[in-house]
């Protein structure tokens, strides 16, 4: 198993379809690990949340094998997801500039 | 009658001359309490800046910022956190297109609690060595009365106040002192002149003398020390304390620091 | 009976983790004086508050804080400051019910001034700290211990190091016969239906569940976007995007030990067991009702940081990354991001944390009580409607 030190990145559970960035990580980068295969497509701090799988405008964001939220445009693969192309589904109306 | 005042150019000019030392969240009023104790300015506890919604958000932070642009108000510092919903430094943006004499700090970003603590100190020095207050006479008093109580002497002295040109302006819209106080500072009032309900004790508010006024009631009149006047002062004699008051006498609670700020909330924290 | 567990016994069969001499201002006016009694006293702690005595909405659930804060059992004894309305002396006689210890009125109308009380406190002060440092901890069981579970300032690691943490600890300590309660309903919306499965009835479950939709509710009501405030601004920072999804990390703090019931803010915790009470998401509010309920010891997970405490519960800081732990140490009791660093496993950290509870419910002071951080923060609905 390959230890979380080496790991740019963590996948919580095998039905999500984000993975957790434990580092900065840069456009370019490649995530090649715990079978993902991606290319970072733009800049994600750490804490923040990459796209593990294409996701579907309104599909739902899936972390710890539970939905938090839904896509509020298409995500491709390797993309940051944050609130720039996500909702809540509840109690979240307007976007947050 | 010459009346002493403090020169704080946008600010105005006040009675007093205190630094404020402005926790805008709840978790950094224990840092900026530190900071003000070694400086002798004014801070105060409060629970907001965090976990709130809506139009309170708005509400709080124009609150904050009247404040620190209080007439009474040398300087200001602002202490944040660093993650609460009413960011510091966006306050102090706003408060910085007016009044040069702010600063603020965020103890995420200033080395933790110790650190804001040091840096929080030599940016309020900072602040006072660049923005030194100049003595100059008041030209015009702005007097606030918290009238949570009926008082027959108010309607005598509003009139002989407006003879020797004194602005007055009165609050009555809450039975309790704090709100009303809290409406007065953001009137912007040099001084206050509170007739506490019969019930409630003396208090005042951290940047304004406050001068209470007692009534007959068996509280206020258990409590005379804690009051400057009585139910039976007169007209003169309640200008005289207010003229002498401006003129650098501390009042009653002012002496204690007795009195919390109170900020109006609309909705529940979230 | 632990043999590593050493407490104060109450006369009440309550135990006290700590023997503190409270201050407590029954109305705003007097919070400077207890500050000051509190300042110039040999250790006494004091909180400020600005409740004047209003009876509007709120003023149940105020009464009910105020007077449980007073009765915890961390109080050795409690100094009430009060002008002696009806109401107040109401808050003392609410507090003898659910267990108050030593207590003192001073009541200004019959002392005669608010400077008068300061040289009374002071003189009362100091003699209740004697008494206090006389009286010895002895050996107590598990049950003595009822740990608090929140979280403030987290961020994305919040899911994955510290709260997972702090179930293992709660988890253990639950096992041995504590009581553990998780709160900050907000923050469990979106992983409801995770914590009402762990329910040992199904009529807990639904109160779980119930407790969140009537939160919803009264928010909906409101008609009013909570991002900014839930998630916070550093939340988002810290990668948390929307309010499901930083519930289903806070939701770990709970471990996995079953549901034996829910509270109400500020209901008084009695039994062994994992709970959950409905309390707000902001920190010094949940912390408030926490103390009010008779908890005596929180485990406070962070992840951007933050220093705030309680006067009279001692409060365990968890970083949940190892950057914030090393760049702002001075807050931070203990780094949960060794977990994510790959150095420690959740099962280390947690038995790590365990450890952690067990020396400071002995006495050891945390980062919180040392920097004299005793926020205190009454909870009001002010005019939300509660459906």
């Amino acid at each position: 198993m390959l230890s979380i030190l080496m790991r740019k990145v963590l996948v919580l559970n095998e039905s999500d379809n984000i993975a957790v960035c434990l580092v900065d990580l840069d456009i370019g980068e490649v995530i090649a690990q715990d079978g993902l295969n991606l290319t970072i497509q733009n800049r994600i701090p750490r804490g923040h949340k990459v796209a593990s799988k294409d996701i579907a405008k309104d599909a739902g964001i899936i972390k710890y094998g539970e939905r938090m939220g839904h896509a509020t445009s298409d995500i491709k693969i390797g993309e940051h997801v944050h609130t720039h192309n996500v909702l809540g589904d509840r109690l979240s109306t307007e976007q947050v500039k | 009658m010459s009346m002493n005042g403090f020169d704080h150019g946008n600010r105005g000019i006040g009675v007093r001359n205190h630094q404020l030392i402005l926790p805008s969240v709840v978790c950094s009023t224990r840092v900026s309490s530190r900071i003000a104790k070694e400086l002798g300015a004014v801070t105060f506890a409060h629970q907001h800046g965090c976990g709130f919604i809506g139009n309170d958000v708005g509400r709080i932070t124009d609150y904050f910022a009247a404040l620190a642009n209080h007439p009474n108000v040398s300087s200001t510092l602002i202490v944040g956190l660093g993650c609460e919903t009413l960011q510091g430094n966006e306050l102090a943006d706003k408060l910085l297109s007016k009044n040069k004499s702010t600063n603020y700090l965020v103890t995420q970003e200033s080395g933790g609690v110790q650190g804001t603590v040091d840096s929080g100190v030599a940016s309020a020095k900072d602040l006072q060595n660049r923005f030194p207050t100049p003595k100059v006479s008041l030209p015009r008093l702005h007097l606030g009365i918290d009238l949570s109580n009926e008082s027959p002497v108010v309607t005598d002295l509003v009139a002989a106040l407006a003879d020797v040109g004194v602005d007055v302006t009165v609050s009555s819209s809450h039975k309790n002192s704090g709100l009303n106080f809290s409406d007065l500072m953001e009137a912007g009032v040099h001084v206050i002149l509170s007739f506490p309900d019969s019930n409630q004790p003396a208090s005042g508010f951290p940047l304004i003398p406050t001068i209470n006024v007692a009534s007959n009631s068996p509280l206020h009149l258990a409590l005379t020390d804690d009051f400057d006047l009585s139910a039976s002062s007169s007209v003169a004699e309640i200008i005289e304390k207010i003229y002498a008051v401006v003129n650098g006498e501390l009042t009653k609670v002012e002496a204690i620091g007795a009195g919390e700020i109170i900020a109006a909330r609309e909705v529940r924290s979230v | 009976m632990s043999n590593q567990l050493t407490a104060f016994e109450r006369s009440d069969g309550r135990w006290g983790l700590r023997n503190h001499v409270l201050i407590l201002p029954l109305h705003s006016a007097f919070s400077a004086t207890a500050r000051k009694i509190a300042d110039d006293s040999s250790g006494a702690v004091a909180v400020s508050h600005d409740w004047s005595g209003e009876i509007d909405g709120d003023f149940d659930r105020i009464v009910k804080t105020i007077s449980g804060f007073a009765a915890n059992p961390n109080n050795f004894a409690t100094i009430f400051i009060t002008i002696g309305t009806p109401n107040e002396l109401a808050i003392i006689e609410l507090a003898k019910k659910i267990g108050l210890g030593k207590f003192e009125v001073l009541n200004v109308a019959e002392l005669g001034s608010m400077s008068k009380i300061a040289d009374i406190g002071l003189q009362m002060a100091n003699s209740l700290l004697k008494e206090a440092k006389a009286s010895q901890r002895i050996s107590a069981p598990w049950s003595a211990i009822k740990l608090g579970q929140e979280c403030g300032g987290s961020d994305a690691l919040s899911g994955i190091t510290a709260n997972p943490a702090l179930g293992v600890a709660s988890d253990r300590l639950v096992e041995l016969g504590s009581s553990s309660v998780l709160g900050e309903t907000t923050e469990i919306l979106g992983a409801e239906h995770l914590l009402a499965a762990r329910a040992i009835t199904p009529e807990i479950g639904a109160r779980i569940v119930e407790t969140v939709a009537r939160y919803e509710r009264s928010i909906n009501y409101e008609g009013i976007d909570m991002r900014g405030a839930q998630p916070s601004r550093g939340n988002i920072e810290g990668g948390l995007t929307t309010l499901e999804e930083k519930s289903l990390g806070a939701a770990k703090k709970a471990g996995s030990a079953q549901f034996s019931g829910v509270f109400e803010y500020a209901d008084q915790v009695v039994n062994p067991g994992l709970y959950f009470m409905d309390t707000p998401g902001h920190d010094t509010e949940q912390l408030t009702g926490f103390a009010a309920a008779g908890i005596n010891i929180v485990v406070f997970t962070t992840g951007r940081g933050t220093p705030t405490g309680s006067a009279i519960v001692p409060t365990i800081k968890v970083a949940t990354n190892t950057t914030m732990a090393s760049a702002i140490p001075d807050l931070i009791d203990l780094n949960a991001g060794t977990i994510a660093d790959g150095l420690k496993t959740l099962a280390d950290v947690g038995g790590e944390l365990f450890d952690l509870i067990l020396e400071v419910a002995n006495g050891k002071l945390t980062k919180a009580e040392k920097g004299l951080h005793h926020e205190f923060s009454l909870s009001r609905m002010y005019n939300t409607v509660i459906r």
